[in-house]
């Protein structure tokens, strides 16, 4: 049986319309809804291929406040999760990436009663701006290989390898597509770009099975949910929260205009006259003269 | 035998000594240096021309490479500001993989007799680098975190500036509220995904009695195209140092197979190019395809901001697949464009889109707002709806062609 784990996070929802910007053009928190993040929505998809596909069992696991349990809910939606598990405690406040990982490096290691976990899912990075480094740290701490920028993956049951295909892209290079193999365990982070397909018809029947099962799951999460503090996570509190990061933010502050090279002509295109000159210097540009 | 006993200002100045150097990672694909390593140097090099003046002389910049054949890129890395560069070559290094890479800097980084060539005053006081600088990209992001989990330090991702200062600092955790002085602290700055704001983030020491603890190197990855390379002195000095890990052992990655994808957009060879934003937001379907036409008049390519390759709007699926995608991307997390010409429409000209625009010759933007930043990196700035402006250029446009067209014949 493979066992699966996704590590979510609950993210200011920042698609069109939901975003709230204060005046000075800054992100609103308070008024910003909270949802699954998206990235995370894609690692819960890999882990529901997972199911279809092989037959895994899912453990979703995410380290936040009491609320965060509703992304566990969306997150067992998507995947059809047999357990969720919520990381939560006081002691955790204030953790930057290398204290988080500590707790989802300890919570993965508890999941399915202490199951070893095949594969780790987490996203690329959380809601634009986020770090991207919580998944390769809690690899690392876990003692997982771990395979960054996935954009596929196969896994060889029987052999106990996964394929994947990933991405590079580095700065003025060319973008390459790399065919990778590893043995279990893994850690994969998974990339936005992502789709899991279903080409068979027996694939589609389990799919829309498993869809089914979650919508029926969620009617009774509390069944599903595990609720794990510091202690039951067997947790040094030196080494989470506050006393386990070793960063913090000291300054937030507006970024200044950089100084400029250029002076712009303000043009007013209500008169269509005013047009004229941008008009010729297009032509000219685009010609070549 | 006399057993002087420490001061507080000694053990403080002890520790301090343990943590050596700025130590860059650099990246390189097909023989060449990714720009990003070079860029990553320069900064390292000015934040230590400065250092070396009010702190001490004899910290270095401390370049690594891990690859197969990668001597040669030595001097290279020598001439763009480091003082020592260390390399690892081995056949398992060809490529990067996280595993055996993560395990060869860590060895490295804590290597004490390496330091020996480096710099020999330190030899017996050695104990890690003081700082470490990563590629912010698909590299060096990971990397970096699995680098800094071994070392158990702190790491700020996506950088664009630093400065290196003495700061004193009160904290409920780190200090237990009280203030203390911290010295030779790297601010790292990193701008919010808005573009507007700046954070920035410090890795510290815990200094609190009840929960000491040392947190070194200071650790962060560096936005690419944020920092300018210096000027390449071939006349530079600076040791080159070959490193063989101990025992190779092998990646558990196995790489079967690279391709390289074909571009869908290539921007190199665009004379114009027309890039559009949020502005769209009013009624994006319909502006797309005003501003697919104004492009096509032009011959233009399209570029776009990174929020709208994260499909924001209902579109039909050809122009969501055609435009709303990372390959359209201007900026650092895109492409970095030279055009002959730049149309900005309906976006605000954030650092990060700025960054991968800047080197325009000439640059038009249609916007709203004479408060959006793009003002300041355009030649012409067209104040008004871009549902007005964008038909009314294009229908103007069409006009001159035909005309010009007409005389020629
Ligand atoms: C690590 C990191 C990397 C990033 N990398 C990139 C990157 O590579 N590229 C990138 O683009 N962004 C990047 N960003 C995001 C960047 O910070 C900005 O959020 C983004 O560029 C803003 O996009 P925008 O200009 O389309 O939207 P906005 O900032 O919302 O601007 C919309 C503009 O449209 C104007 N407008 C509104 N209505 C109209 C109208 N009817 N007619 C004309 N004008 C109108 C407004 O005045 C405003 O200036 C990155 C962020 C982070 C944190
Ligand atoms: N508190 C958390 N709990 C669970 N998973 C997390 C948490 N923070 C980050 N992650 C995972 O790590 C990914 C990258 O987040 P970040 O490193 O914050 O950019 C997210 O998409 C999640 O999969």
């Amino acid at each position: 049986m493979l066992h699966v784990a996704v590590i979510i996070k609950l993210e200011p929802d920042f698609s069109e319309g939901n975003v709230s910007y204060n005046s000075d053009g800054t992100l609103n928190r308070a008024e910003t809804k909270n949802i699954l993040g998206p990235h995370s929505a894609v690692a819960c998809n890999a882990a529901f291929y997972c199911k279809v596909r092989y037959g895994a069992q899912v453990s979703v696991g995410t380290m936040g406040p009491p609320i965060a349990e509703s992304a566990l809910k969306q997150a067992q939606i998507l995947s059809d999760a047999e357990e969720l598990n919520l990381y939560s405690d006081r002691m955790f406040a204030g953790a930057d990436t290398l204290a988080t990982a500590e707790v989802l490096k300890n919570g993965i290691e508890k999941m399915f009663g202490g199951n070893k976990i095949d594969i780790v899912f987490s996203g690329h990075r959380a809601s634009d701006g986020e770090t991207g480094q919580t998944g390769p740290q809690t690899a690392w701490k876990l003692g997982y290989t771990f395979l960054g920028n996935v954009i596929d993956f196969e896994i060889d049951l029987e052999r106990k390898v996964v394929f994947a295909k990933r991405v590079i892209s580095l700065q003025g290079m060319d973008t390459i597509i790399e065919e990778i193999e590893s043995p279990l365990p893994v850690f994969i982070t998974i990339d936005p770009s992502y789709r899991s397909i279903f080409n068979t018809v027996s694939q589609r029947l389990a799919a829309n099975n498993f869809r089914k099962e979650a919508s029926k799951r969620i009617e009774d999460t509390g069944q599903y949910l595990k609720i794990l503090d510091g202690k039951k996570l067997e947790l040094d509190p030196k080494l989470v929260g506050l006393p386990g990061s070793p960063t913090i933010v000291y300054r937030v502050e507006k970024i200044p205009r950089a100084k400029t090279n250029r002076k712009a002509e303000i043009v007013d295109p209500s008169n269509v006259n005013n047009l004229a000159p941008v008009i010729e210097k297009l032509i000219q540009i685009s010609r070549g003269k | 035998m006399k057993m002087s006993k420490l001061t507080s200002e000694d053990a403080k100045s002890k520790t301090d000594e343990k943590y050596r150097h700025i130590y860059v990672i650099i990246e390189h694909f097909e023989g060449r240096v990714v720009p990003v390593s070079l860029e990553m140097l320069g900064e390292a090099r000015r934040l230590m021309d400065d250092f070396n003046q009010k702190y001490d002389s004899a910290e270095k910049v401390v370049a690594l490479v891990l690859g197969s054949n990668v001597r040669s890129l030595c001097e290279e890395l020598v001439n763009y500001g480091a003082d020592s560069v260390v390399y690892a070559n081995h056949d398992e290094l060809k490529y990067p993989r996280n595993d055996i890479d993560t395990r060869i800097i860590v060895q490295i980084a804590k290597d004490t007799q390496l330091i020996k060539e480096i710099s020999p005053e330190y030899l017996n006081t050695f104990a890690r680098p003081r700082y470490m600088f990563f590629a912010a990209d698909n590299i060096g992001r990971h990397l970096s975190s699995t680098v800094l989990a071994e070392l158990e330090s702190g790491l700020a991702s996506d950088i664009n500036k630093l400065v290196i200062s003495d700061l004193d600092i009160r904290h409920e955790h780190k200090t237990k509220g009280k203030t203390v002085r911290y010295e030779k602290i790297l601010e790292m700055y990193r701008p919010d995904f808005s573009g507007f704001l700046w954070t920035t983030i410090l890795c510290l020491d815990n200094k609190n009695p009840e929960i000491l603890r040392e947190y070194h190197p200071q650790g962060c990855s560096i936005i690419p195209g944020a920092f300018k390379p210096i000027d390449r002195d071939s006349s530079r000095k600076g040791t080159v140092i070959e490193y063989s890990p101990e025992g190779y052992q092998r990646s558990k990655i196995k790489i079967l197979n690279r391709k390289v994808v074909e571009k869908t957009i290539d921007y190199d060879t665009s004379k114009v190019i027309v890039s559009f934003g949020r502005g769209i937001k009013d009624n994006p379907e319909q502006n797309i395809r005003l501003i697919e036409d104004f492009a096509e008049t032009l011959g233009a390519a399209i570029g776009i901001t990174l929020p709208l390759s994260k499909k924001p709007y209902q579109l039909s699926q050809t122009l969501d697949s055609k435009y709303m995608i990372p390959d359209r991307v201007i900026g650092t997390s895109g492409s970095k464009v030279a055009p002959s010409l730049y149309v900005a429409i309906g976006l605000s000209g954030a650092v990060q889109h700025v960054a991968g625009m800047k080197e325009s010759d000439i640059v038009i933007s249609v916007n709203t707002d004479e408060n959006s930043p793009i003002i300041d990196e355009s030649d012409i700035f067209i104040k008004g709806k871009l549902e007005e402006v964008v038909p009314l250029l294009t229908e103007q446009l069409k006009k001159q062609i035909q005309a010009i067209s007409i005389r020629s014949n």
